[in-house]
């Protein structure tokens, strides 16, 4: 049963402004990285999934339940932290995550238990007890993602959780999100637009632009071997680039590196030939590493072969 | 899904510090049926102030007391009469705290209760945009609107009732014996219930429905007040201009003038203003007008939180 399906998920706003365009996507368990710039769709594809926003076109399955005929059965199993403020200044975190507890569900003791266990686990403690307003923002977000937790979801949605926190804060976010995904077993999914962020914390990435899927895969099949090998030389770039060309290959130059499209183990020997026949100063040969900024880059410099499917 | 591997132990003089790790919650889930009632119940203990400080107990608990504190004097003048003998029933019959004059004793407490919590209950989830938090739960937006719109309508009925009940008991106690009293005081049980119920279903929806629509609770108050207030001098004035029967229809799009030929109707007496003396429609057109205006306001307040963004 895959935890999220998505079919032709389509969002168009009324202002004519296509937010999600034809999504079709199926994810299993773990934590998933949802990246893409500002504006890309992230936290509309949060929000379709909650069932706060109606899509324009397409399903939406969470939990192998349909999104529009199941939405509160649903939203029992799933905690969402948005992006911006969302709570009230003069209630306490504790009564406030314990109303959230309440409003999914769980029976008034309970609720008050769970309230004290996870506002423990984010890591909030005295303080809990007085109102949010006098909260400084590390401790906002760690409410916020408190509230999310409190009824021990199957699946936690995070919309840009480390938001305006300093690097520590960051750190702890990002710790809490992974602990909560390896060693609590909740699905994750954490829409963020900083690929360093989703690279520490992620095991599956879904690359989203301009409301159109890019890419989504297993974290490591990004930064895996590409079919470019890049050559450095200390002179004569231009002569080895043309002996490559008149020996067939594709060859593009960057800078101080020569990159040639990989087109078997052959190629290895006929840059080698080019380097020693031309007598030039070799500084290395090497395969290209995809790195995840490639992914969003509008010119991927080398015009190889597509990377081979993952 | 195994609590975090194994626990972490400070033993110091003091004793020892387990760290137990995040515990699942496998206790029952209620669901929306649950969330829905639980919210109600959050919104009467906040019609109150209950659960959110000194500070805003005071306005609701002392509009709540001063309709007592007349409900306790209508008593106190029902005991007088009783002393007084012969001149004792002149003293009853001239007392302005009666049955069908209540209603109209105690308007503007009801009128200033509404106008100040109607825009606390729902203007605050929306000033603060906690709303998202609450439709990525296991309610519905419609369950949203009905729960807080029934709270504030249990909070008027509570701050009308408790008075007629004071001056009830009060006069049955003062009677000769508890049953000659019972056997006086009984026929106006109907109407005191219909006429709370009515006053609380159009005031307590009329309020939600202006608060509904702004964030900012001073527009919602003016809102209120407006709403009460300006139809009622439109009518007397249409009145006074003789705009003949069309222009008297009008008083029924008063919610003030609506009450009062509805206390008027049921009591069998003059209503308070002169205004819908004069007018003199039939009491069942008061309880369509009173009827049709809740639905509207309860469906127009369900609208907008459809609507709304979150």
């Amino acid at each position: 049963m895959p935890l999220i399906a998505l079919e032709g998920l389509t969002k168009r706003y009324r202002a004519g402004v296509t937010a999600l365009d034809g999504l079709t996507l199926e994810l299993e368990p773990g934590i998933i990285g949802l990246v893409g710039a500002n504006g890309a769709g992230k936290s509309t594809m949060l929000k379709l999934l909650l069932g706060l926003l109606e899509p324009t076109a397409g399903s939406i399955k969470v939990l192998d339940m349909d999104v529009k005929t199941h939405g509160p059965q649903i939203r029992e199993f799933v905690g969402y932290m948005p992006e911006h403020d969302c709570l009230p200044p003069e209630a306490s975190a504790t009564d406030f995550v314990g109303h959230m507890a309440q409003m999914s569900g769980l029976p008034r003791t309970a609720a008050r238990e769970r309230t004290a266990e996870v506002l423990r686990h984010v890591g909030l403690y005295e303080e809990r007890y007085r109102a949010i307003g006098g909260y400084s923002t590390g401790m906002k977000q760690r409410v916020k993602l408190a509230q999310a937790l409190v009824h021990d979801p199957r699946l936690l949605l995070l919309d840009e959780p480390t938001n305006g926190l300093d690097p520590a804060g960051r750190d702890e976010m990002l710790d809490l999100v992974r602990r909560t995904g390896t060693e609590f077993g909740i699905a994750v999914v954490l829409a963020s637009h900083l690929l360093g962020e989703i690279e520490r914390v992620c095991n599956y990435l879904v690359a989203i632009d301009n409301g159109r899927l890019l890419r989504a895969a297993a974290l490591g099949t990004f930064t895996e071997h590409t079919g470019v090998l890049a050559v450095e030389v200390e002179e004569g770039r231009e002569r080895l680039a043309g002996a490559l060309t008149s020996n067939g290959l594709e060859v593009v130059e960057d800078g101080r590196l020569v990159l040639v499209a990989l087109q078997g183990e052959g190629t290895y020997d006929v840059v080698r030939d080019a380097v020693v026949d031309l007598g030039l100063p070799l500084v290395r040969i090497e395969q290209r590493r995809h790195s995840l900024e490639d992914l969003f880059r509008d010119d991927p410099s080398p015009e190889a072969p597509e990377a081979p499917a993952a | 899904m195994t609590a975090s591997n194994a626990p972490l132990r400070a033993s110091g003089p003091g004793g020892s510090i387990y760290d137990l790790g995040y515990q699942g919650y496998s206790g029952p889930r209620l669901g929306r049926a649950y969330a829905v009632r639980a919210l109600f119940a959050h919104t009467l203990r906040s019609a109150y102030g209950i659960g959110r400080g000194g500070r805003a107990k005071i306005i609701p608990f002392g509009l709540a007391a001063l309709p007592l504190l007349i409900a306790v004097i209508g008593v106190g003048i029902a005991a007088l009469a009783k002393q007084a003998g012969e001149l004792g029933s002149i003293v009853e019959e001239s007392s302005p705290i009666r049955y069908a004059a209540f209603s109209g004793l105690i308007s503007t407490f009801v009128i200033l209760f509404c106008a100040a919590q109607g825009p606390e209950l729902l203007g605050r989830d929306q000033r603060y945009g906690v709303l998202p938090l609450y439709f990525s739960r296991a309610l519905a937006r419609v369950d949203y609107s009905l729960a807080k719109v029934a709270g504030m309508m249990v909070a008027l009925l509570i701050l009308i009732v408790l008075p007629y009940l004071v001056l009830f008991v009060g006069r049955v106690f003062v009677a000769d014996s508890p049953v000659d009293g019972l056997a006086a005081e009984l026929p106006s049980v109907p109407p005191l219930v219909a006429q709370s119920l009515l006053t609380a279903g159009v005031l307590g929806s009329l309020a939600m429905v202006v608060s509904a629509h702004t964030p900012r609770r001073a527009y919602a108050t003016v809102g209120i007040i407006a709403a009460l207030l300006i139809p009622s001098i439109v009518v007397a004035v249409l009145h006074e201009e003789a705009f003949g029967r069309v222009g008297d229809l009008l008083v029924l799009l008063s919610p003030t003038d609506v009450l009062d030929g509805l206390n008027a109707a049921l009591f069998d007496t003059a209503a308070g203003s002169p205004v819908v003396v004069d007018i003199d429609l039939p009491g069942y057109a008061y309880l369509a007008s009173a009827i049709v205006g809740t639905v509207l306001f309860v469906a127009l307040t369900i609208r907008r939180f459809q609507r709304i963004s979150a």
